[in-house]
């Protein structure tokens, strides 16, 4: 059964497209799609990204990092945004989440005005992920009375944890996708236990997804989150959260 | 310091624990979120932030200074190499009006420290054309103080 919150913790939440080599993409490409969006994300700005490859080599890890521009198209109010790099899409919603009802349009519409600008060849990695900010009364919390995904600390090790990362990464359809779930603690949260619990499903073999098939991805890559997140957290969450009757 | 995931991906053992995948693929961060976090995490060496979660908030709001604030802070840095930087976010009293404060303190200050402001603030005001947002470089003449206080 799928819950829904009056208060959900998502902080944000994003679905990303990213085309095979083989698409066809030039500098043309934004501008055709904001053409197609202008209506619903009218206004504009440009990013510098910073990405960071990472080479597994015989002698280790090389690191390379590369620059890349990126458009990025808002909506009026600035709660959601559709980002445009060299064979990137991304379409993210920020606090307060207008639940799936309301982002899922809004994926399509940006995923199918791409397909209108370009011919979409391939689909190398389609990811959808949901971050969350999860605040709990008091600077010192039992953390298994709100999470059902966080770190065992066996009883011969100190019980007070100054910090952690709990990352685990489940697979999915056989192997074809992939969830990787992150907990850790929010620095500087003014006295308060703050939590991030990211939730993100991707698809872990470049190409087996069809593009015309991208969306129903998305479908069932949105409901196997949902299923993730109730297994991250208890009743005492689902009642600071308020489900809806 | 807490270990967020960006150096745990570059922790050697991964491969040998067939988490090879977490590596990949490359790519940068398509979430508001990670990179506001990234950006805090990496200022909070060179700047003392006061309450991050109202630059967090800021900055959801105004992502295009993102991009600046690293270039703010080195060009702070540039010109007041001896100062402690405090960012914090200044809310007009009276009026609608927020924006980031990055604020230098001195142990002494002297007749160059305005004309030092303007020359750091000019390397990177034209940055904030078209941004919404705004970060201020500015002064309270105070002393450093706090943990980080030179």
């Amino acid at each position: 059964m799928v819950r829904k919150y009056v208060k959900p913790p998502i902080v944000e939440a994003v679905c990303e497209f990213r085309l095979t080599r083989e698409t066809r993409w030039d500098l043309t490409v934004p501008g055709l799609l904001y053409e197609e969006l202008k209506a619903s994300f009218p206004q504009k700005e440009q990013r510098m990204i910073q990405e960071v490859e990472l080479i597994q080599e015989p002698e280790g890890l090389k690191q390379q990092i590369r620059t890349s521009e990126r458009i990025i198209f808002f909506t009026e109010d600035k709660n959601m945004l559709v980002q445009v790099g060299p064979r990137l899409l991304a379409i993210n919603v920020l606090k307060p989440y207008p639940h799936w009802e309301g982002f899922k349009p809004r994926i399509e519409m940006a995923w199918e005005s791409l397909q209108t600008a370009i011919e979409v060849q391939g689909l190398e990695r389609i990811g959808l992920r949901y971050i969350n900010h999860i605040e709990l009364p008091g600077q010192s919390v039992e953390i298994a009375e709100y999470f059902e995904f966080y770190p065992h600390v066996g009883q011969r090790l100190p019980q007070q944890m100054s910090s952690f990362l709990v990352l685990a990464e489940f697979s999915y359809a056989d192997d074809r996708d992939r969830c990787r779930v992150q907990l850790a603690p929010i620095p500087g949260s003014g006295g308060k236990s703050s939590f991030m619990l990211d939730i993100d499903y991707f698809l872990a073999q470049p190409r087996a997804v069809k593009p015309e098939k991208a969306l129903d991805w998305v479908e069932e890559a949105h409901s196997r989150v949902e299923e993730v997140f109730e297994g991250c957290i208890t009743d005492k969450l689902r009642e600071m959260f308020e489900e809806m009757s | 310091m807490l270990t967020l995931p960006r150096d745990l991906l570059q922790s050697f053992w991964l491969p040998l624990v067939g988490m090879a995948s977490l590596l990949e693929p490359p790519r940068g961060s398509e979430s508001v979120v990670i990179d506001i976090e990234e950006l805090i995490e990496r200022l909070a060496w060179k700047v003392r932030i006061e309450n991050p979660n109202s630059i967090r908030e800021y900055l959801l709001q105004f992502t295009g200074l993102l991009d600046v604030i690293p270039k703010a802070v080195d060009a702070a840095k540039k010109h007041f190499p001896e100062a402690q930087l405090i960012m914090d976010v200044y809310q007009d009293p009276e009026i609608d009006d927020r924006y980031l404060v990055l604020c230098i303190r001195l142990k002494d200050y002297d007749d160059s420290v305005i004309e030092r402001l303007e020359k750091a603030e000019a390397e990177f005001l034209n940055q904030l054309v078209n941004k919404g947002g705004w970060i201020q470089l500015t002064t309270d003449f105070r002393e450093p103080e706090g943990e980080g206080a030179l």
